[in-house]
């Protein structure tokens, strides 16, 4: 009998101890409070800049941040896998409708690229793209070589078109800006993420894609990642591109993206996105993004929101908690 | 109380405990098993009752023969994806089974012991790299390479063959995600295939080498026969992983949903087409379903694979 009743002991101590070592893995220590971020590339710098700063500030908290693409941000969020969502579009009424609450935090825009050893470089810096001329690029596919773009029947190099794989906020920008299209309607070869398309254009003098604006601008240099450039837009219908029209360097852009030269889309706000209305420490990281958090966007090479749309996300946040 | 008692039921005690504790590491060894088998019939469950809003309004043959896949306006035909799936696998394996065979013959029969030894442990870091690092490699040699190379001068030799005649100006192709998928599933295939032949008895060499048959004529009369089913189900098992193979292919082969008509057309197989659009799911109604559905599609072609190669081993051991 006694040693039946040794053995019972035994196992509950071996369940004890095993249980106690597997609590050890999850948490001996007070927990800090951890927020995970997921989503759009375009806003993904900023908010490890954010996060860092943030967790100076409030140490108790712990913030994961991945990139993924706007789409992924939207489904990691409404599905619950992570607590705030990074978007670089506007949303679908069908996202708005299961509970995505957006809170616009910054704008940025989105950039045409072409490789800076294309043969008719010369000849298109002077000439210039437009909304029609994509289109038929990226849209129709009636427009496949070079020389349809420069207008020479006997320039025939094949373009080489390429858009994201992913679903992402840069590709549905680019797609509105060309033709009120969607992602889905853009042709091209799909490569993934924003820094697979920029390789890509980098690779292939004949190419043409579109970055964010904080991957195709090199923060260190403040100029067109090595081997790219910026692809001038015919902005006013001249039929010419005029020097305010070539972006050389990022604070060229971005001052043309504030003054709203540059159209929107491909231009536009970037939100952070909850399921439902925030609370807790989500909420206070997001009030803190509005408001002391400001300061980071600009020196990171993205453009601030105004005043009163400011204003608008801050009272959005107060009201609705 | 006698001491013959008290000694006897000590030893009854110590046979309890005994067989208690065979029952229980019995419950935790079925528990495991257990709990394998309802992960797998909790995935499958999941996948056929999320797909099911899509047979409302898309039947199965519609979905799988369909070659339009426009989901903002309801339309999800899955043909140019099985197709990409099938081109991608079909030429990764057509690349690596050769290739794998012959090495695999070379280290069973031909190495010394001393070379077996040191390309085994090559063999297991290469079947234990991440296929991203694989797809980037991809990106970087494969496809400049096709591009510049492979395509040229394959339409140049064959003006009139449609197989190798594309309007696509990019390496992102058919043919570098069969490349990238070889050299993934090759080590895989080798080292399985290494062990089969190993496995063929000795003593049948010794026969074949005794009536005076060279080495070759041992392994191509000898060796090669008694191991093929062996060999085909390492090949159906190959098969299968570069059926699911994820991103590696993604980075490579272009992600355009066309129905591909040459080597060197993009495609976009099936597990691409999961990754890619996990996150328009959302917002597009029945896009979720499909996705469900394409992977209900791909698993169950897998599953096939996996039984298939399993039957052939067991023909193969009786």
């Amino acid at each position: 009998m006694k040693s039946e009743i040794r053995t019972h002991h035994r196992w509950i101590f071996w369940l004890i101890l095993i249980s106690t070592l597997l609590a050890g893995c999850s948490g001996s220590a007070p927990k800090p409070e951890t927020i995970t971020v997921s989503g759009a590339f375009a806003l993904y710098p900023l908010m490890t800049q954010w996060a860092e700063a943030y967790q100076q500030v409030n140490p108790a908290v712990r913030i994961d941040v991945t990139a993924g693409g706007a789409g992924k941000g939207i489904s990691d969020t409404l599905a619950g896998a992570v607590d705030i969502g990074m978007v670089s579009r506007e949303l679908s009424p069908e996202e708005l409708n299961q509970g995505a609450f957006p809170v616009a935090v910054a704008r940025d825009a989105v950039f045409g690229t072409l490789n800076a050893a294309n043969p008719y470089l010369d000849q298109i810096m002077q000439k210039g793209f437009n909304q029609q001329l994509l289109a038929g690029i990226y849209i129709t596919g009636e427009i496949t070589t070079w020389g349809q773009v420069l207008g020479k029947p006997e320039v025939t190099d094949q373009i080489r078109v390429f858009t994201r794989s992913d679903s992402a906020g840069a590709a549905e920008m680019w797609a509105l800006y060309i033709a009120g299209k969607k992602q889905s309607d853009l042709l091209g070869i799909g490569v993934n993420a924003d820094p697979g398309i920029l390789e890509a254009v980098i690779k292939d003098p004949l190419a043409i894609g579109y970055n964010n604006l904080n991957y195709v601008f090199d923060p260190q240099t403040q100029k067109p990642v090595n081997g790219v450039v910026i692809m001038p837009l015919d902005l006013n219908g001249s039929g010419a591109i005029e020097a305010h029209e070539i972006f050389a360097d990022k604070a060229s852009a971005i001052q043309a993206v504030a003054e709203g030269r540059y159209p929107s889309p491909p231009a536009r706000d970037l939100y952070l996105i909850t399921k439902g209305s925030p609370g807790g420490a989500v909420k206070d990281f997001m009030i803190w993004i509005l408001n002391e958090g400001q300061v980071y966007v600009e020196t990171n090479g993205y453009i601030a929101l105004n005043p009163e749309q400011l204003n608008e996300m801050r009272s959005r946040l107060d009201i609705e908690t | 109380m006698n001491v013959a008692a008290g000694w006897s039921k000590r030893v009854k005690s110590r046979a309890q405990t005994r067989k208690q504790r065979n029952r229980a590491a019995q419950r935790l060894f079925a528990g495991s098993a257990a709990l394998i088998f309802l992960v797998f019939f909790a995935i499958v469950t999941m996948l056929v009752q999320c797909s099911l809003p899509l047979w409302q309004s898309v039947s199965p043959p519609q979905f799988i023969t369909g070659r339009v896949w426009k989901p903002d306006q309801g339309l999800f035909g899955l043909l140019p994806f099985i197709l990409g799936t099938f081109w991608t696998t079909g030429l990764g394996i057509a690349f690596a089974l050769p290739l794998s065979l012959l090495s695999a013959v070379y280290l069973a029969e031909y190495a010394r012991p001393l070379t077996r030894a040191v390309i085994k442990p090559v063999l297991d870091i290469l079947a234990g790299i991440p296929s991203v690092i694989y797809g980037m490699w991809g990106v970087l040699v494969v496809v400049p390479a096709v591009q510049s190379i492979f395509a040229p001068s394959f339409s140049r030799a064959f003006p009139h063959a449609g197989l190798f005649q594309s309007g696509n100006p990019t390496g992102f192709s058919i043919i570098s995600a069969g490349i990238v998928l070889a050299l993934m599933i090759a080590p895989i295939l080798i080292a399985l295939m290494v062990e089969i032949l190993l496995a063929v008895p000795l003593a049948l060499r010794e026969a074949s080498m005794a009536v005076g048959a060279s080495r070759w004529q041992t392994v191509k009369y000898v060796v090669l026969p008694k191991a093929a089913s062996g060999l085909i189900a390492a090949l159906i098992l190959g098969t299968s992983r570069a059926l699911g193979e994820t991103m590696a292919v993604l980075m490579v082969v272009g992600n355009v949903a066309t129905l591909p008509r040459s080597l060197f057309d993009p495609a976009y197989p099936i597990p691409a087409l999961i990754a890619n659009n996990y996150g328009e799911m959302m917002s597009i109604p029945l896009y979720d379903s499909a996705i469900m559905g394409a992977a209900l599609f791909l698993l169950v072609i897998v599953l096939f694979f996996n039984i298939l190669s399993s039957l052939v081993l067991r023909r193969m051991l009786k």
